[in-house]
């Protein structure tokens, strides 16, 4: 019986093999179908002229232009940057996130204190900033920097604090009968209960970093993938916009599995994660 | 030879202030014997877990007088709190969740560790060290708790509804190990429950707990000898036990 394909819609089980191997592959078939349907709509909405060439050119000439871009040498120069930019600030946003969280998820006191300000912060559009951070650190990578950290700290700080805050008060009880200090509740208790939040903070802060920089290189920059993209505007070359647009998602992509690989490794009791696994 | 290892005169909390004054507790006073099984039996919200959380010294009583082993309780090696969820840690493997207090008390190491796996031998998991305690059934989680609460090797056992959230076999199987065990290993065992049948079959004494406020409306014997079987619970003289804990139910209502 254990051996049988259960199918997850009916709930009858499979018996003839064909029809289990339809249920394994009928995922990617579909999103290969998918795929080639936008594709289709894509270049039937450009040909026909309902969508001008300006806005968006046809595949081809996307995939011209995006091989052509990795062929050139100065583009690595400006991922390089975007990289430097995006890594670093997230490195910070991670850490500040965390420890102004778990400052907040341990003491009520300072949570009371400085809650208003926290509130006010989250509603701020923080990419209003980037003017500011342009002036105050210049047109070099520092200013694209802080955005990253100012726009990516935030989520880590709300969901360490709420992992904190969500700490079973039984558990405690149990630690506490067991002589645990406050630091063995913390480290072997609290952190360990809120890294399942924090994990999820931090695929957040990683989107918005990468945002961050991006908006920093527009704003005001000489370099960068956010930069070259801007000038390729201006000079109209859509087709090259379009390519360093996928290749910024495509590096979103590949950070982004970075993090889901080191979650599933320091995170595998969480059963949240089964959730996301439909990627 | 018996010795007075819980005492308690007077014992009452108060939770709250003006309207939201709640009594939970008023005039405790009871003596409990090194090497004794008794039950607190009482309807949810009669006090009996908040007395409980008291003699763990967790909590301090608004007045009277409690003395664990001679002393104001505080939490320590040699009183153990296990509760109605297992509470395991779901990121540290069976072995490593019955550590737990070896950890935090500083315990020897490979003492305990093979420590560890005789308790867990003791509680019928023997073997199941390494897996992780979502591969376990409730009543094997529990099984997991009652090896980590002994781990330490504490003289008292203070159990809040250890085996309430399970069936009703698996309860009984683990009443009577539970039994087995404390007298195996000499262990005073307080147990809070609202269960009348498990009360009686597993304990020496049942103190029957009255609702708001929580008192002691009456104690019952239970003489049976140790280790007892399932099978005591069809005599005549443990229905009769049954029924004058219930009829101090009763007159408590």
């Amino acid at each position: 019986m254990s051996t049988e394909m259960i199918d997850r819609d009916t709930g009858t089980e499979l018996e003839s093999t064909s029809i289990r191997r339809w249920v394994r592959w009928r995922g990617p078939i579909g999103a290969l179908v998918l795929f080639a349907l936008i594709l289709g709509v894509w270049t039937y909405a450009v040909e026909s002229g309902a969508v001008h060439r300006v806005i968006l050119p046809p595949p081809g000439e996307v995939l011209e232009a995006f091989i052509a871009t990795l062929g050139e040498g100065f583009f690595y120069g400006h991922l390089w940057v975007t990289l430097q930019e995006v890594l670093l600030g997230f490195a910070i946003g991670v850490i500040l996130g965390f420890s102004l969280g778990a400052l907040l998820g341990t003491s009520a006191l300072t949570r009371e204190i400085s809650l208003p300000y926290i509130v006010a912060f989250q509603g701020l559009p923080k990419i209003v900033l980037a003017p500011v951070f342009i002036t105050a650190f210049g047109f070099g990578m520092t200013s694209k920097v802080m955005m990253a950290v100012a726009i990516s700290f935030f989520p880590l700080l709300i969901n360490t604090m709420s992992g904190l805050m969500t700490v079973d008060p039984e558990a405690i009880k149990l630690m506490q009968s067991l002589t645990a200090s406050k630091r063995d509740i913390l480290l072997k208790l609290s952190v360990m209960h809120a890294l399942p939040s924090i994990f999820a903070g931090v695929k957040t802060s990683l989107t918005l970093a990468l945002v961050g920089a991006i908006v920093g290189e527009f704003v005001g920059a000489r370099s960068g993938l956010g930069f070259l993209l801007a000038a390729y505007s201006y000079q109209l070359k859509v087709g090259r916009v379009w390519a360093i647009t996928i290749i910024l998602a495509l590096i979103g992509i590949l950070l982004y599995v970075a993090i889901e690989y080191a979650e599933r490794k320091l995170v595998f009791w969480s059963s949240k994660r089964e959730a996301q696994v439909a990627m | 030879m018996t010795q007075t290892l819980i005492h308690t005169r007077d014992v009452s909390k108060v939770f709250g202030a003006g309207d939201d004054r709640v009594v939970a507790l008023e005039g405790i006073s009871l003596e409990i014997e090194a090497g004794e099984i008794v039950s607190l039996l009482g309807a949810s919200g009669c006090g009996k877990s908040t007395f409980l959380t008291i003699l763990a010294g967790l909590l301090d009583p608004t007045a009277g007088i409690v003395r664990v082993e001679g002393a104001h309780p505080r939490p320590r090696r040699e009183v153990g709190l296990m509760f109605q969820r297992s509470l395991l840690f779901p990121w540290r493997t069976v072995a490593e969740n019955v550590l737990l207090p070896a950890e935090i008390m500083d315990l020897p190491r490979q003492e305990m560790r093979e420590r560890a796996e005789d308790l867990l031998a003791l509680v019928g998991l023997a073997g199941w060290g390494r897996r992780y305690p979502s591969e376990l059934s409730g009543g094997m989680q529990q099984r997991v708790a009652l090896a980590r609460v002994l781990l330490p090797d504490p003289d008292i056992l203070l159990l809040d509804e250890p085996f309430g959230a399970l069936d009703e076999m698996t309860r009984e199987s683990l009443d009577l190990e539970l039994a087995r065990i404390a007298q195996l290993t000499g262990k005073t065992v307080v147990l809070v429950t609202h269960s009348v049948y498990e009360a009686v079959m597993v304990s020496d004494r049942v103190f029957v707990f009255t609702s708001r406020p929580g008192r002691v409306a009456g104690i019952v014997d239970v003489p049976f000898p140790r280790p007892r079987e399932l099978s005591a619970s069809g005599t005549a003289e443990f229905a009769d036990r049954v029924s004058q804990v219930r009829q101090f139910m009763e007159t408590s209502l």
